[in-house]
């Protein structure tokens, strides 16, 4: 994480290497800070309550433990949120990316059940790329409103938030599809290496994303976009063709995410199939230190908030309460990191600012 | 309020020794203005003199560090502009500072509806404001939305609204730069009207002409220095931008020598490197030709407004024309983008550093590397090696300060970002590169690095075109000097060493608008 | 982009401008109007296709009957989407509402269990929308946090605590709140016959009371001012009150998302903690439907009351054609587009 964040060239105060106050302050200043802390005292209080819950073990080669579901789970919020990062970069959102999870999904099994062998390989690669194309479709749809009908992000991805569903509905004809490949479903629930596959998946898309971010200028345009728009164009970037691409890459990967997490059931279930996990994926962003107001953006901080997002999840379970109170510690952590993260907040703490100025001009001599 | 009848004359508002720091500027240092019960009063100077500060000063937008500011007598400390407003200051801004999504009348009245127990009574509220309107001989629907109508009669909306709270001190800030004709003749008939009945107004404009039709007096600030007060009839005109502009240019005198002897006059070859013929744009600036050669560089002229800076984005792409063409070497080109001129060697740095210059919350690299990058496309990064080469080269060339590559832009001094912006130009290695106001708010130092640098730009063969409110810079720099007036190209002087500061005010000052 | 519209006046022509004629009435007005005006015309054409199609013999398409029915159904919605019309006007969002009315109908069905007499549940009820309004605002204007991330924090938290109070459907059986749920004054016999019952009051009385706040108040007028698009700025120079307005609209809605809690619990005589997932998007849709511009500053609630209209109708007629419901998101999201379409042809003409 730390290595990606560097990557990104975030500033350094001047001769910051190797003095320690200055890294503190680097340190400090960084808004993923307080997502990494509450990280790791949430980790350590699971760990503490319940034993068995840092342990990882090796059953038939392959990962089981606690730790392993908490990155499993972590994998499809990831790659939401990477998605969306990228549209928040320039300054936009995507509202639709939980529609689109659930539209991928559909395609991909709607198209695996009226396949004549589920189970070939060829089929399910074709499946997932069905699903993948529909992403492109919806991502470029998102992007065609928003750039060139000069459309808000929010409603713009709004009405495939509220059409998407509708729209999967009717590929699965109202029913829940399910259908039983093997190959298929291991895309949710398999193994490489020991690694789980979802894990493998978020983590490949996330070095991919990073390096294509950040290896070419994808990644300085996006921000320059963001914080600047007229003065990026007269710089000479085009402005309006990166921002479609990144509402096409966030399409893709709402797809990729429908598919990786539907596979494991491999049941279409259009009306709750990422429900709600577009809220999730701009969560992440904001805890990933990442303001939604555009510019810059730590793909690195996605990590963090994609795992503290799945250990809040846990956590509510290990510590025996109801798993519907979840809302309420996300509510709890939001309100939290964005208070601690608040410009007024920061101007408190650093200065004791004097009063509020009398309201009413001062008459200094009558 | 007083004993005594308020008289015209009256000091109504005496502002003393206004001092304003901004971080690492100082924006006004210890000015005086002085405004009269019944009397136009004209704030001059030109850009990043310190008109708008002290305005903003005036109507409680700024706070004021040294200095005192009296109304009526009585010393007043202004921290938001409600306060302002309650101490009799109106405010009628160039861009309006109205809600133009609301009702004309809603404009006019907002705060001081007439009711009717719990509801607004539209219909009387209505009347009330047209009466403000009609006072003005504005006979427009309160009903309708301000957005609706053109920016004079929101301007005169305005002004009804200060009647509406009784002001004693009218400031207007650039009121006509966006009317026509006829709109200014009403504008100041308004304006004299509530002269005569005892406002004091403070008028700010850089159209000269307006100035001595309207004012009754001036203060000239240059480079947040009080210059002086001097009443309207007795400044001859070319006197007056002589102190604008500070014609002796003592602070640069010294620089002065180093520039002219560095610069080696090319004679223009024979293709110019960039032809525009005829070109033009509805509300930017009328049709003209211009022909760039390498080698050479051109500066414009023209008061604040007179249409340069919409010529030369014309020529880089950064508008497009309604009419006319564009020629590079005797070839017809389209710049639809900065980026197509960009890919022809051709880059433009903006006036406003801010809105359309600098990237603030990325760092002076990547500030840099951006327009390079933009160049070479998405996909191919600058090599980090080439990167950092480039970025040390005009850290040390260019003198930026801190010359720290990862500091963000924002954080640095305007001439520092202006030299990053440079830096950015040069680095995609431009055949012509247009400078608008490279200079404008940045501290001596950096204006003659920057004015030595586009000499020796030059020397290299390089087109350059140069754009300052300093005329003495523009003369000092540039072989050819383009002079605009009121959105038309007037005149093209070649500048052979004998060419005065006098010779070109005396074309730009000259009245008699050429008919379009 | 600068929100001011301007086109430059003809050269020479003299600043009055003509006031008389039909048609200088039509150019002036039409433009704050046309949305609306198409929202009148999407509901014309509706109830016309409604009637073409599915009038019988015995009884019309259109009838008070259908008219009464639509607002029984859609009474909650159309509360919740005034409220969220004063948040959208100043250029907000409230994405809360649909969790803050599971909570509320939870709590109420949970204080009627312990026994707590009506007014009090009612009110008590009401109050827990206002705060969480309250929370947003504070959110907003002193933290600066974007309305969207507040809102969602809220959403978050209203959703946790409905969970809380139960994860089950409680039935309310109070007898003066199922007298409440089914007092109506009937009209008409028969086929024809129609009813107004507490919730249509309700709604059709916040729906007055927040047209007289926008419109005759300067309270009001201090909402669409803060959606100019300078971030209050033109407010605060006109001496009006941006801070505590911003925190008010928040309030508002809140609160209007607590009688909406109300009303869905008469509606269905029961609380439930899954409720009103994506009821905030219901209410977002009509009011962008409705005319109102999501980045605020334009826009009528009376605009709104259409736009819940078409919103109930579409699923009126895509029931009666024997469609599946699921259609009915995708015609939404259709409409949907069309308006914002529509909004941004009108805004790109008056440049």
């Amino acid at each position: 994480m730390t290595s990606t964040t560097t990557q990104s060239g975030t500033p350094r105060p001047p001769g910051a290497s190797g003095r320690p106050a200055a890294l503190l302050q680097r340190v400090s200043q960084h808004g993923v800070l307080w997502p990494v802390l509450a990280l790791v005292v949430l980790l350590l209080a699971c760990g503490l309550k319940s034993p068995g819950f840092l342990e990882v073990v090796v059953r038939d080669g392959n990962l089981y433990g606690q730790l392993i579901d908490l990155l499993r789970n972590s994998a499809t919020p990831l790659l939401l949120a990477l998605g969306m990062c990228l549209v928040i970069a320039t300054g936009g959102i995507d509202l639709s990316v939980g529609a689109v999870m659930a539209i991928s999904l559909a395609v991909s099994l709607t198209y695996l059940d009226g396949a004549a062998d589920p189970t070939s390989p060829a089929t399910v690669v074709t499946a997932v790329l069905l699903g993948l194309a529909l992403g492109v479709v919806i991502g470029a749809f998102n992007g065609f409103v928003v750039t060139a009908l000069g459309i808000q992000p929010f409603i713009a991805t709004m009405i495939l938030m509220v059409a998407g569903r509708g729209i999967a509905m009717l590929i699965t004809q109202g029913q829940i599809t399910t259908v039983t490949s093997a190959p298929f479903k291991s895309l949710g629930s398999g193994f490489v290496l020991g690694v789980p596959m979802p894990v493998v998946i978020a983590a490949v898309v996330f070095v991919v994303l990073v390096l294509l971010v950040r290896r070419t200028a994808l990644g300085m345009f996006l921000e320059s976009i963001g914080v600047n728009g007229e003065a990026s164009r007269l710089a000479g970037v085009k402005a309006r063709s990166t921002t479609w691409t990144v509402y096409v890459l966030a399409g893709v990967l709402a797809a990729l995410a429908g598919i990786v997490y539907g596979a494991p059931t491999m049941a279409a279930d259009a009306n709750n199939i990422g429900l709600l996990k577009e809220l999730d994926a701009i969560m992440v962003v904001v805890l990933g230190g990442t303001r939604l107001d555009g510019g810059r953006f730590h793909l690195g901080g996605l990590v963090v908030g994609a795992l503290l997002l799945s250990t809040l999840e846990r956590a509510v379970i290990i510590f025996e309460l109801p798993s519907q109170t979840t809302p309420l510690f996300k509510a709890v952590v939001l309100i939290a990191v964005c208070v601690a993260a608040s410009p007024y907040l920061r101007s408190r703490l650093r200065t004791p600012r004097p009063r509020a100025r009398v309201a009413k001009p001062v008459e200094v001599a009558a | 309020m007083s004993d005594t009848p308020p008289r015209a004359g009256d000091a109504v508002v005496r502002m003393t020794g206004i001092t304003i720091t901004f971080p690492g500027v100082k924006a006004l240092d210890g000015v005086d203005l002085v405004l009269r019960r019944g009397e136009v009063h004209a704030l001059m100077g030109e850009n990043g003199a310190g008109k708008s500060t002290l305005i903003k000063a005036l109507t409680g937008v700024n706070r004021v560090d040294h200095g005192g500011i009296a109304v009526e007598g009585r010393e007043l400390r202004f921290t938001d502009p409600s306060q302002a407003q309650a101490a009799g200051i109106s405010t009628v801004y160039q861009e309006v500072n109205l809600c133009t999504n609301l009702t004309v009348a809603e404009n006019v009245m907002l705060g001081h509806e007439v009711r009717r127990g719990p509801f607004i009574d539209w219909r009387a509220t209505r009347r009330e404001a047209r009466r403000y309107l009609q006072r003005l001989n504005l006979d427009i629907d309160p009903r309708s939305q301000l957005s609706a109508h053109s920016i004079a009669v929101q301007q005169l909306c305005a002004i009804a609204r200060a009647l509406v709270v009784d002001t004693k001190v009218l400031v207007l800030d650039e009121p006509t730069s966006s009317l026509d004709k006829a709109e200014v003749a009403e504008l100041f008939r308004v304006v004299r009207q509530l002269r005569d009945s005892g406002v004091a107004i403070l008028f700010v404009s850089h159209f000269l002409d307006q100035v001595y039709e309207l004012s009754d007096r001036m203060t000239v600030l240059r480079n947040g220095r009080f210059v002086g007060e001097f009443k309207t009839a007795q400044l001859p005109r070319r006197e007056l931008i002589s102190h604008m502009i500070g014609r002796s240019g003592e602070a640069l005198a010294g620089i002065g020598e180093h520039a002219r002897t560095s610069i080696t006059r090319h004679s223009p070859r024979e293709t110019p490197l960039l032809t525009g013929i005829g070109i033009g744009r509805r509300g930017g600036v009328e049709p003209f030709d211009i022909s760039l050669y390498p080698g050479e560089i051109v500066g414009f002229a023209g008061l604040l407004g007179s249409g340069r800076t919409e010529a030369v984005r014309l020529l880089t792409g950064a508008d497009r024309p309604d009419e006319g063409a564009l020629e590079i070497q005797g070839s017809p080109v389209r710049l639809a983008t900065p980026l197509a001129a960009l890919r022809r060697h051709i880059a433009l740095s903006t006036e406003d550093r801010k809105k359309e210059g600098i990237i603030g919350d990325l760092t002076v690299r990547e500030n840099m590397a951006l327009a390079l990058q933009a160049s070479r496309g998405t996909w191919r990064r600058i090599p980090k090696r080439e990167l950092d080469e480039i970025v040390q080269k005009y850290l040390v060339a260019l003198n930026i300060n801190p010359p720290n590559p990862n500091a963000l832009i924002r954080n640095l001094s305007g001439g520092n970002q202006q030299k990053v912006l440079l830096a950015r130009w040069l680095a995609t290695s431009p055949r012509l590169l247009v400078l608008d106001e490279p200079t404008r708010g940045i501290d001596i130092g950096a204006k003659t690095e920057i004015q030595r640098l586009v000499a020796e730009l030059a020397a290299d063969g390089m087109s350059v075109v140069f754009i300052s409110s300093e005329l003495e810079e523009v003369l000092r720099l540039s072989q050819r000097i383009v002079i605009m007036r009121d959105r038309h190209k007037i005149d093209e002087i070649a500048n052979d060493g004998s060419l005065s500061t006098d010779d070109v005010l005396e074309t730009i000052a000259n009245t008699g608008v050429k008919a379009s | 982009m600068s929100t001011r519209i301007s086109p430059p006046a003809p050269a020479g022509a003299p600043v009055k401008q003509r006031t008389d004629g039909v048609r200088g009435l039509v150019d002036r007005v039409d433009r704050r109007f046309l949305p609306v005006v198409g929202t009148v015309l999407t509901l014309v054409v509706m109830l016309g296709v409604g009637q073409q199609r599915y009038s019988t013999s015995r009884v019309d398409f259109i009838s008070m009957r259908m008219f009464s029915n639509l607002l029984l159904d859609n009474s909650y919605l159309l509360v919740l989407a005034v409220g969220m019309t004063f948040v959208v006007l100043t250029g907000g969002i409230d994405l809360s509402v649909g969790a803050v009315v599971a909570l509320v109908g939870l709590v109420t069905a949970k204080l009627f269990t312990a026994g707590a007499p009506m007014p009090v549940v009612l009110v008590l009820g009401v109050l827990i929308g206002t705060l969480c309004g309250l929370l947003i605002g504070v959110m907003v204007q002193v933290f600066d946090i974007q309305p969207f991330i507040a809102s969602l924090a809220v959403m978050f938290l209203a959703r946790g605590l409905a969970n809380v109070v139960s994860t089950s459907s409680l039935a309310i059986d109070d007898p003066g709140f199922s007298a409440l749920a089914s007092w109506s004054i009937k009209f008409g016999e028969g086929r024809e016959m129609w009813r107004i019952n507490a919730s249509m009051l309700t709604a059709l009385g916040v729906l007055l009371v927040a047209f007289y706040v926008l419109h005759y108040t300067r309270f009001g007028r201090t909402v669409y001012g803060l959606g100019a698009g300078d971030r209050g700025t033109a407010v605060a120079l006109m001496g009006l009150q941006p801070d505590r307005t911003r925190v008010w609209v928040y309030v508002i809605s809140g609160t209007c998302a607590g009688i909406a809690g109300i009303l869905f619990a008469l509606y269905t005589k029961s609380g439930f903690n899954l409720t009103g997932i994506g009821m905030e998007l219901d209410a977002i849709a009509a009011v962008v439907i409705g005319g109102t511009l999501l980045s605020g500053g334009a826009g009528f609630v009376l605009g709104t009351g259409a736009g819940v209209l078409v919103y109930g109708l579409i699923q009126v007629l895509i029931a009666r054609e024997g469609l599946d419901s699921w259609w009915t998101r995708v015609f939404i999201g259709a409409v949907l587009l069309a308006f914002v379409v529509l909004q941004r042809v009108i805004a790109v003409r008056r440049r």
